[in-house]
């Protein structure tokens, strides 16, 4: 059992670490983190690296959607973007990764800006059709614009590099990915402490109340973009890195949904959830594939079943998520958490 | 009994491969020899789920036919796979972990998709040699792709031969005319320019060039499109089934006379199936024979009775079993000549092994010897749809580009 | 310039574009009554379209007869997404209600692909197959009947809402959901109702369509054309539906005809894009206004 913490002050309040227990929790999880590559299998590791990108991304649209209540249908295309920069930076100018990937997201920010736009005059559901269009535009862009993106046949790069260092495994690219994706919670985390966070958080519970309190909408909107697509953009320009191929086709409608998907499974406008539904998500077709080895002695057509049952599960996480715990994944880990707390005076 | 199944069901998982759970694998024979282990990301379901079927099908009867002639020089073989639904990052995670657990020789990959998002790893992993599902002409490039090889001929030297029959219908000045309609996707654009300078070359005259969308699309319009070029010949490539049937509906009511012509994917009995007598007339470039063409041969021969024997009940074997199948054909031949050279089964030897293949007996599934180039097989005969009959007759010699 | 040829195109666009118009009248029923944007809308005509391939291709009933089980199947399952998903996120915010039909589309392709697998298909062809001339212009025999079946029922549609009693309180709800509730209308019935018709004229139109080019688990891509013409059209005007759907019929094939395959969707999108800045609710729709 553990005792609340009074906070006194509002400082307090906003702190990121409120007891040591949490403190001890968190370097307990970065030690596992660290060690994992040591001990998985390439297949566990291989699986990291994903949930790795997924969490960066994941996290951006969260700060779009779960925080400023800005539908996306574009996140592919923006990761689109942050992929197909760090493959034109590598195969032409030859930059260390840290650059190409700030460039990556630097770009992926002008566009998500650009495709914010629209919100100077709409808002809501049009919104979310202004970034299909651009998510149709965008991949126009990459499959016709062949002199920079390849056309159809993509492009191919070389393995991230840094002072002689080349991250050629997944092992390797492990000690890029996850560092960044810590990083990357650590910038959210910190942005919703801040006036600019807790802007966008007054826009998305009431837009109109918000602009009443002196916070310029489009201004707020389109950081929120920018935010996003940054996330996007370098969550692309590791999936460029890790598969070290980026063709038109990489980067479809359905990973946008996707995304949206891992955002409401994990709870909307939260970080943890952000964290908990991308790893979700990521990890639901291969227990599934598990599911299916199982059922194969009694039932042997089960592998048979398994795409269009995965596509009912993916379809039915997003629907029963939000009729029956719209606040997602995280909400049921606090009610796991708090049981604990509680225990054994209350069960 | 539940129990008993539940135990089997929890080794099998904790093997990881739904192949021995499907019952199909290969019998592995009490040998001291080290297995040889042919590997598989397949798709048992998702849009490709209809040639996946069938590829496992092939691959897997290979397997036990081979281990029944003795496996390769006393090495049993295994067959390994998992499902990837046809998504290329489930694809990648089924490489990684068969890799993981097994010694692979060879594998099959699903999708071009796939072959390119491995090809970093597999480069240097140098012990891999990889074949699949794509044609994609980009995989010859040795320089990108060195273990990596297609089972046939790739995309571009389907136009070519496609080229090469059209050519032969016609006189020197007097050549009959084409038109190209694709899809929209890396799979439909792979030939179009390779195949317009072979047009070039050989004088054919390509009249219309028309991208749809793949799948489900409304071609009215583009049909009009080609009332006014009538074209002769029309080369479909990417599609599986639409729109080829309603370019080909539309354009005969108009009136034309063209001919209708498509590459492997899109030659399969699928169309005969679906459109019935519609299908009539159409023609496909096929590789391999059908399993139900009149030719013969050793192999050919015990293709057909092993696929008899693992299910009696199916009767006609679609080309994704002859594509599996020759496949791991294609592999036991590198693998022996590696192993006969007294080398190890790396990459590179295995790469040199392939390469040196020529004048190769296929046992009937291809009717001539086929050569290596490139690693690919640039092979084969124009097969016409007999609609009444329901299947491909051949109406040209076998083409062997050099 | 071969005006005959851009005659000919155009004819094929209108045609196909009569077919959007009446897959975009489903939708604007439902966001009229219901304020629910329907990204499910493909997957429903393709579940249509699947129910018609079972009743004519796998159980060989008429296709006279299997069109109406098949359209009625559509408009069924409607009403049950309706009952089952969408009314428990009454007054839940219009995202999250959007995010359900997706889940609800992303459900829809997992039974097709379960019931029929991911094969393509063919329906079985049940229209006409003389070449139809209007003048000298050549227009493509399904699309020339598809059109005609698709503008007959939509006059249909435009008949009952004017004079039905079940038109009239759906109207009536779109333009004041509690007025029409103190009058005596049962506005959960009228919600039911509105999902149960808009289905049915996107079932109609899916079979149509899938009859033209073909069935696949992939079909539901065509509710994003379907988006652009409500969006252009304005969300809740039935007018703008119809003028919006021809046009992005029209401009489509001619896209797609004078461009290639690769411009149609960027075409149209273009549009949308520009309707967005500057009629950002579309050309006929109706321009809310919010207060706190």
């Amino acid at each position: 059992m553990r005792i609340g913490d009074a906070k006194q002050t509002y400082l307090a309040d906003e702190a990121i670490w409120t007891s040591s227990t949490q403190k001890i929790w968190f370097a307990l999880l970065l030690a596992v983190l660290l060690a994992f590559p040591f001990m998985a299998s390439s297949y566990l590791l291989y699986l990291g690296c994903l949930v790795g990108i997924a969490v960066i991304s994941t996290t951006g649209l969260n700060i779009l959607t779960g925080y400023t209540g800005l539908i996306s249908l574009g996140q592919a295309g923006f990761m689109g973007v942050g992929a197909y920069t760090v493959a034109w930076l590598s195969l032409n100018t030859g930059l260390p990764f840290p650059v190409t990937l700030l460039a990556a997201g630097l770009l992926a920010a002008a566009v998500g800006v650009l495709v914010g736009l629209p919100s100077l005059r709409v808002k809501g559901l049009y919104l979310a059709i202004a970034t299909l269009a651009a998510s149709v535009f965008l991949h126009f862009i990459f499959a016709e614009w062949e002199p920079v993106t390849g056309g159809m046949e993509g492009l191919s790069l070389e393995p991230a590099h840094l002072f002689g260092l080349e991250f050629r495994s997944d092992f390797a690219m492990y000690f890029i990915i996850v560092p960044l994706a810590v990083l990357a919670l650590f910038g959210a985390k910190n942005l919703f402490r801040t006036r600019v966070g807790r802007a966008f958080i007054a826009i998305r519970d009431r837009d109109i109340s918000a602009e009443i309190l002196g916070i310029p909408l489009l201004k707020y909107k389109l950081m929120s973009f920018a935010l996003s697509s940054f996330y996007a953009g370098i969550a692309g320009g590791l999936f460029a890195y890790f598969y070290r191929v980026v063709t038109p086709e990489s980067f479809p409608l359905s990973m946008s949904i996707f995304y949206l998907a891992a955002v409401i499974v994990g709870g909307m406008g939260n970080l943890l959830g952000g964290v908990l539904g991308a790893a979700f998500m990521t990890l639901v077709p291969e227990a599934l594939k598990l599911l299916t080895a199982v059922m194969t002695p009694i039932w042997p057509n089960a592998p048979v079943f398994m795409s269009p049952m995965l596509e009912i599960i993916f379809g039915a996480l997003i629907v029963g998520f939000l009729i029956f715990e719209p606040h997602g994944l995280a909400e049921i880990w606090r009610r796991v958490r708090r049981f604990f707390h509680l225990w054994p005076f209350r069960s | 009994m539940f129990n008993q199944l539940m135990q089997k069901g929890r080794r099998l998982a904790g093997i990881g491969s739904v192949v021995a759970a499907l019952g199909l694998a290969a019998p592995v024979m009490a040998q001291d020899k080290d297995p040889i282990v042919f590997g598989g990301s397949i798709p048992l379901s998702g849009v490709f789920a209809f040639a996946g079927i069938h590829l496992h099908a092939g691959l897997t009867d290979y397997t036990n036919w081979l281990n029944d002639q003795g496996g390769i020089n006393g090495h049993p073989v295994e067959y390994v796979m998992e499902d990837t639904a046809y998504e290329v990052d489930r694809s990648v995670a089924a490489f990684k972990k068969i890799s993981g657990n097994e010694n692979l020789a060879t594998y099959y990959g699903d999708s071009t998709g796939f072959m390119k998002a491995i090809a970093a790893e597999v480069n240097e992993m140098n012990s891999v040699l990889m074949s699949g599902a794509s044609f994609a002409t980009a995989l010859t490039n040795n320089e990108q792709y060195p273990y990596q090889f297609i089972p046939g001929p790739n995309y571009s030297q389907m136009f070519g031969i496609i080229l090469e029959y059209i050519a032969s219908q016609g006189e020197e000045g007097d050549m009959p005319t084409v038109a190209f309609v694709y899809s929209d996707t890396e799979f439909g654009k792979d030939p179009i320019e390779n195949g317009k300078a072979r047009a070039a070359e050989l004088g054919i005259e390509v009249v219309e060039e028309i991208v749809t969308k793949p799948g489900s699309v409304d071609v009215s319009a583009e049909v009009l499109k080609m009332r006014r070029a009538r074209p002769d010949y029309v080369v479909f490539h990417g599609y599986v089934l639409s729109p080829i049937n309603e370019f080909m509906v539309q354009m005969r009511q108009m009136g034309l006379d063209t001919q209708f012509m498509g590459t492997f994917w899109s030659s399969d009995k699928l169309i005969i199936d679906k459109m019935g007598e519609d299908a009539d007339g159409y023609m496909g470039v096929m590789p391999y024979n059908y399993y139900d063409s009149e030719e013969g041969g050793p192999m050919l021969d015990a293709l057909r009775a092993q696929a008899e024997k693992s299910d009696p009940e199916a009767g006609y074997r679609p080309t994704g079993y002859m594509q599996g199948w020759f496949n791991a054909m294609v592999w036991t031949e590198v693998v022996k000549r590696t192993l006969d050279a007294g080398k190890e089964l790396t990459g590179d030897n295995m790469a040199e092994a392939l390469a040196s293949i020529k004048d190769w007996d296929t046992g009937g599934i291809i009717g001539i010897p086929v050569t290596v180039k490139d690693m690919s097989f640039p092979v084969g005969r124009i097969w016409r749809v007999n609609a009444s009959e329901g299947r491909y007759e051949p109406v040209s010699d076998w083409i062997h580009l050099d | 310039m071969d005006w005959l040829f851009f005659g000919e195109i155009s004819l094929a666009g209108l045609a196909m574009g009569g077919l959007y118009a009446l897959i975009a009248l489903g939708f604007v029923i439902i966001y009229k009554a219901t304020r629910v944007i329907n990204f499910a809308i493909g997957e429903i005509m393709m579940f249509a379209a699947y129910l018609f391939l079972a009743f004519a291709g796998g159980m060989e009933i008429s296709p006279w007869v299997a069109v109406p089980l098949a359209v009625l199947g559509g408009a069924l399952l409607g009403g049950v997404i309706e009952k089952t998903m969408i009314r428990p996120m009454l007054g839940e915010s219009p995202i999250s209600v959007v995010m359900v039909t997706i889940g609800i589309a992303s459900i829809l392709v997992g039974l097709v692909e379960l019931i029929w697998t991911a094969d393509p298909q063919l329906l079985p062809s049940f229209l006409p197959r003389e070449p139809v001339f209007i003048g000298e212009l050549y227009l493509a025999p399904k699309i020339a009947y598809g059109f005609l079946i698709g503008m007959a029922m939509l006059i249909l549609y435009l008949l009952y809402f004017r004079f039905s009693r079940g038109g009239v309180a759906l109207r009536a709800t779109a333009s004041d959901q509690a007025a029409a509730y103190s009058m005596g209308i049962n506005v959960r019935r009228v919600f039911n109702l509105a999902w149960v018709f808009g289905s049915l004229a996107a079932s109609l139109a899916g079979i149509l369509v899938a009859a033209t080019g073909g069935l696949s688990p992939q079909f539901g891509i065509i509710g994003l054309s379907v988006l652009v013409v409500v969006i252009v059209g304005g969300l809740d005007s039935i007018l703008g539906a119809l003028i919006a759907g021809v046009f992005i019929g029209w401009l489509e094939t001619v896209a797609g005809a004078y461009l290639g395959g690769e411009y149609r969707m960027p075409a149209t999108f273009a549009v949308l894009a520009v309707i967005l800045v500057f009629k950002p609710y579309g050309l006929f729709g109706t321009h809310e206004i919010e207060r706190v």
